[in-house]
């Protein structure tokens, strides 16, 4: 695809999106929101932003529950809106970055019917953004074979979950590896998928999809010490499209504790900076905010260019984590716990 | 109404508001809608404002009144618009207004929960109902297949009979569901339960109203047969998991004909209690309807309140408020009136106090327009706000805006249908008005009514002058053209098709002109475009630099009234000169053409163009009339030719040179009287009043950045020197565009109607009613509306920069006062 012909089928949206990027939340906003004393403040600094009368409607008290519902309500109204005007390849596009939604919806369902939730009590809970049709329906499977066979097969994850079938019964580790294995399978995909767009479409989404791999890498190698999870299990579960792989991948797998994948990241610069400025210690940045540090860093240079998709995919990312950092502030402003406050990740 | 010529005077004011009379004091101004306020806690956030609370009640008022209003737009209960203006209520009323808020929301909401909670029940029996009419017909299905299911089993042999012969109990499941979600419904099943289910569905004709949305929605009846325990669950499952509602359904058929006369009873009864709540809904509503406009104009005006309220400064004492505002010196009486209604309503005993204060502040311009001068008035403004008491172009506007549009829209016809449309708009301007459309084009045709009265008039002025009516002349003094008394005889005319008539023959022509625009003769005339265009081109120069000059002396008044006698001599005196001396000459050098020369000595006409470009070349070159020429015109364009030239040193090199002279010499003078001591009082005390003047009158000036002002003027005498003669060009669109419009409309008559009119009989008849149309909606589309539009925007660009340029320099801002009729209207617009 060439930029010559970008704008015949999505300059319109990448107008919007660009639009919609405007309203994403500054650092003033930020302090502004930190210095609230009650969830009403919060409403009414965020009514003098993008988000507007947002919560105009809600019946007071608030609760942060509402917020986070209807800050995932505007990013899906936004995003219905572009996925409805778009065309195949970024139709394509927009659908494949809604296929993780999905796989956490399923993991969400099939954990929660594990532990005896009603599914109507669970659906709620899913994130709008990943509902398919024969999502409430899931709870009908016992083992990975039948959840393939009845649910999945007619979804577009079908392809993905192909490796997780022989897996014998849906347990707590057996669901924790389904969604690994899904999301490792998803991310080459995509991964694939943006490669044959080319151009600044594939150079932005193959940085921003390798992070993604290698940043589940890393955790996969993290949580998994003092599972029973064998190491070759785990070293299928490593999506295959980052920075780490081969190499690097491989040395992980070998990995026993924190200081060994620490010695791994040492051989990535990019990595290694984010593994040295965090720590454990209150007050300073834990690996994960790091982490979402650097994907904000990363999003925000995919808008530097134009005609391509990886803005689609940035604002999305860009969204997702304003949102953490606004329920972040909110759950600190509800809970009179002021002293984390500051914790949330400026993006602009 | 004098004053609109320069904006109103300001002044900068002071109030002190009793804490108790502030409220109303502030309410009282906004009614009346003079005043703006200042925000003294720019760095205070929105939510540590001290009437936040009051805020945000209010907010939370209003959006109980948005949801009683959603309701009622819901219920399709018209809300009266009385057209009333309550005063902002008291504060104390705001408690009875949320009590009474509060009461009908709960109201509301309660009838609504039971509203749904019964539709829900109704939903359910209805869906029951459906599903035992349509299983019956699937029992039924199944009952007289059964012959034909015994023969196939004899067919298939001993076998299958023993396995069919134990009494086979098949379990079965019946419900509703949404129709679009049939296919993957039956897809899950026979996935999950590998075939062993049959699924028998049937739609339900009429649409079944969702309960929680009031929406329409169309639903499937289905029936499952399934044989054991464990796909019974699993069917059970995957029915939750497509929402699908499951029912009872009896086996036999005597229980489902007693049930489904159980349900169509309780059916009725439902449907007693269901319209009851309805109406009990409807007399609420319909109560709330009355209220409601008047309730929101209520509670928005005390929200602006505490909004204005929350930019107040509290004093140390915490007894008064204080604020800042900008109000006009005329209507200090009216406000000070206003704050002692205010201080009275509140049954304060110290009066408020409003004080005017110094400032250096440049205040806001306030132009005090009425419903005709206002759209002048935004003309002007939307190209840039005029400084405070800078000469405003709007007064002047008004005239000259339709004049130069007529210039290019001259049509009487055209012209007339225009006048007609405006005088429409604006005799029925308050029936208008009181429907409020929504429809953006429409109203801003009719906010320009008067700009397109004024537009149509002197467009048909300027089409008669023209002589053109719908690209046609009339004949109203007679032609004095007249070629059958001549030499030709009518035989000769009527034989030739072209002839021409030699205006020194007085047979030809009479000697004198056509009394009143256009003589009809040069509409049939082959030369007519040629003469029209050189006509048409002199016209639009004298208009146009004369507009320009009157540009230049408007700048004469904004220098005078701001006492700038430097930009008098430096920059009004070199701008007159340089363009009365190549445009002011230009303009006589066309006068003397006209009447100087006629047709006897046509041949020896001088050509202005090349005159001019020769006056500056300095060439003067021998021609066959050279006679003509008067005797002085060479030493006088020299003359004229070298003051241009002095005009433009002058213009740029004098003001700067001044300023910094002067500058120079008050830092001596400061400089001067530091160093040594004051002998002599007197002489002293001047050179402080004179320093003190100089600061007041612009320190910020004397911080002279010298570049800054050279770069300044070098830009501004380029911009004149180099506009002046591009702006005259720019004034040929007036014949440009007077061209095109004439040249469209005679080419549509020609094409069109004329095409009928040449159609002899009865057949002409028709053909002159059938082509009547496309010519009128061709001329209403084409000539009236996107030409107008044409020339309106060649008009405005006119003034905007050709006029404006001279002398306007639109830096100041607008004054906005706090008016509740503002926000009020405002509101209703987002709404």
């Amino acid at each position: 695809m060439n930029s010559l012909n970008f704008n015949i089928d999505n300059g319109y949206l990448e107008g919007l999106v660009r639009g919609f990027k405007g309203g994403i939340l500054k650092q003033t906003d930020y302090l502004n929101l930190i210095q609230c004393e009650t969830l009403e403040d919060l409403k009414l600094h965020l009514q003098s932003t993008d988000y507007g009368n947002f919560l105009a409607n809600e019946a007071s008290p608030l609760q942060v529950s509402v917020i986070d519902d209807k800050l995932k309500e505007k990013l899906v109204i936004e995003f219905q809106h572009m996925r409805n005007q778009s065309v195949t390849p970024l139709a394509t596009f927009l659908d494949y970055i809604t296929y993780s939604y999905m796989i956490d919806n399923i993991v969400l369902l099939i954990t929660g019917t594990l532990h005896q939730r009603a599914i109507s009590e669970l659906i709620p809970k899913c994130h709008p953004l990943g509902s398919f049709e024969q999502m409430e329906a899931l709870h009908i499977a016992s083992t990975p074979a039948e959840l393939y066979n009845a649910v999945l097969v007619d979804t577009p994850l079908a392809s993905y979950f192909i490796d997780c079938i022989s897996e014998q019964d849906l347990d707590e580790l057996n669901i924790e590896i389904i969604r690994n294995a899904l999301y490792k399978a998803y991310l080459e995909d995509f991964y694939k998928f943006c490669q044959t767009l080319g151009d600044s479409t594939g150079a932005y989404m193959s940085d921003a999809l390798a992070f993604e791999a290698d940043r589940r890498a890393f955790i996969i190698t993290i949580n998994s010490f003092g599972t029973e999870l064998p190491k070759d299990d785990r070293a299928k579960l490593y999506p295959r499209c980052g920075k780490l792989f081969p190499d690097g991948l491989a040395a992980l797998a070998r990995a026993d504790d924190y200081e060994q994948v620490r010695a791994v990241a040492e051989y990535y610069s990019e990595y290694r900076v984010l593994f040295e400025e965090s720590s454990n210690n209150p007050g300073e940045k834990t690996l994960e905010d790091k982490f979402f540090e650097y994907e904000v860093m990363l999003m925000k240079k995919a808008f530097l260019d134009q005609f391509h998709f990886g803005i689609f995919y940035a604002y999305v990312k860009l969204k997702e984590q304003e949102s953490r950092n606004i329920i972040w502030i909110a759950e600190c402003v509800a809970q009179r716990h002021r002293a984390k406050i500051d914790s949330y990740i400026p993006i602009f | 109404m004098g004053s609109l010529y320069r904006s109103e005077e300001m002044a900068s004011c002071q109030l002190f508001l009793q804490a108790e009379a502030a409220y109303a004091c502030v309410s009282e101004l906004g009614e009346l809608g003079l005043v703006q306020f200042r925000d003294l806690n720019p760095d205070v956030n929105a939510f540590q404002r001290k009437f936040v609370n009051e805020v945000r009640r209010c907010e939370e008022m209003e959006r109980k009144l948005r949801f009683l209003e959603k309701e009622i737009r819901k219920d399709e209960i018209p809300m009266l618009d009385t057209g009333d203006n309550p005063d902002a209520p008291a504060p104390r009323e705001m408690i009875d207004l949320e009590a009474t808020f509060e009461k009908l929301e709960n109201e509301m909401k309660e009838v609504n929960a039971n509203a749904e909670a019964l539709k829900r029940n109704y939903l359910d029996l209805t869906e029951l109902k459906h599903i035992l009419r349509k299983t019956q017909t699937f029992f039924d299905e199944a009952m007289s297949d059964q012959g034909m299911t015994e023969e196939s089993i004899v067919l298939l042999g001993e076998e299958a009979v023993k396995t069919s012969g134990q009494p086979l109990r098949l379990g079965f499941v019946a419900g509703v569901i949404l129709r679009e979600r049939i296919p993957p419904f039956e897809r899950m099943l026979w996935r999950a339960c590998r075939g062993n289910v049959f699924l028998r569905q049937t739609e339900i004709l009429t649409p079944l109203e969702d309960p929680v949305t009031g929406d329409r929605v169309h639903k499937s009846v289905f029936i499952i047969f399934f044989q054991g325990d464990q796909l019974k669950s699993r069917v059970k499952k995957i029915c939750e998991g497509f929402r699908a509602t499951l029912y009872p359904c009896p086996e036999t058929q005597a229980e489902r004909r007693e049930m489904s006369l159980g349900v169509t009873t309780r059916i009725e009864d439902l449907n007693t209690i269901l319209s009851q709540t309805q109406d009990h809904r409807h007399r609420v509503l319909v109560a709330a309807a009355k209220d409601i406009k008047v309730w929101f104009i209520k509670v928005r005006k005390i929200k602006a309140v505490y909004h204005t309220l929350n930019m107040l400064n509290l004093d140390v004492t915490q007894k008064c408020l204080i604020s800042e505002c900008w109000c006009p010196i005329r209507d200090l009486e009216k406000i000070q009136m206003a704050l002692r209604r205010g201080t009275e309503r509140s049954g304060g005993s110290v009066p408020s106090i409003l004080n005017r204060m110094e400032t250096k502040e440049q205040p806001p311009t306030y132009n005090c327009t009425n419903k005709f001068t206002k759209v002048f008035q935004d003309i002007v403004d939307s190209y840039g706000v005029a400084g405070y008491r800078e000469v405003n172009p709007a007064p002047f506007t008004i005239v000259s805006f339709p004049f130069l549009f007529s210039l290019m829209f001259g049509d009487a016809g055209h012209g007339t249908l225009m006048l007609l449309a405006a005088i429409a708009m604006v005799v029925f301007e308050k029936r208008i008005l009181r429907q409020k459309s929504d429809n953006e084009i429409w109203n801003m045709f009719f906010d320009g009514r008067y700009i397109i009265l004024l537009m149509g008039a002197f467009s048909l002025y300027a089409g008669l002058m023209y002589n053109d009516i719908f690209s046609k002349s009339i004949n109203i003094f007679g032609s004095v053209w007249h070629p059958t008394s001549g030499e030709f005889s009518a035989e000769i005319i009527k034989t030739h098709k072209d002839l021409t008539l030699d205006p020194t023959n007085d047979t030809d022509y009479r000697g004198v002109p056509y009394p009143f625009g256009m003589d009809p003769a040069w509409q049939l005339s082959l030369n007519k475009i040629k003469w029209l265009n050189s006509f048409k081109m002199k016209i639009s120069i004298i208009f146009g630099v004369g507009q320009m000059f009157f540009g230049v002396v408007l700048s004469l008044q904004n220098h005078r009234f701001f006492k700038d006698s430097i930009s008098i001599f430096c920059e009004f005196l070199p701008q007159v000169i340089f363009l009365t001396c190549i445009f002011g000459y230009l303009i006589v050098l066309i006068l003397h053409k006209w009447i100087a020369i006629d047709a006897t000595d046509a041949g020896c006409a001088p050509s202005l163009l090349i005159g001019l470009i020769n006056m500056f070349l300095l060439n003067y070159p021998e021609e066959p009339c050279s006679s003509r020429v008067p005797p002085g015109q060479k030493g006088l364009q020299s003359f004229l030719l070298i003051l241009i030239i002095l005009c433009v040193p002058w213009l740029l090199v004098l003001k700067p040179y001044i300023l910094k002279r002067r500058y120079q010499a008050t830092q001596q003078k400061s400089s001067s009287r530091l160093g040594t001591s004051t002998e002599d009082g007197k002489s002293a005390e001047d050179a402080i009043d004179g320093a003190i003047q100089d600061d007041s009158h612009g320190q910020y000036e004397e911080e002279l950045n010298l570049l800054e002002i050279v770069v300044h003027q070098c830009i501004h005498t380029i911009e004149y020197c180099l506009g002046c003669i591009s702006h005259t060009a720019s004034y040929l669109r007036l014949w440009a565009l007077s061209l095109a419009h004439a040249e469209l409309s005679e080419v549509l008559w020609n094409m069109v109607f004329r095409v009928a009119l040449k159609v002899d009989g009865y057949l002409g008849v028709i053909s002159i009613y059938i082509l009547f149309t496309p010519w009128a909606c061709l001329t209403i589309a084409i000539l009236l509306l996107m030409e107008a539009l044409s020339a309106f925007l060649h008009t405005l660009r006119l003034h905007w920069i050709e006029f404006q340029s001279k002398f306007y320099k639109g830096d100041g801002y607008l004054f906005d006062p706090f008016s509740f009729d503002k926000i009020i209207e405002s509101r209703a617009d987002e709404v």
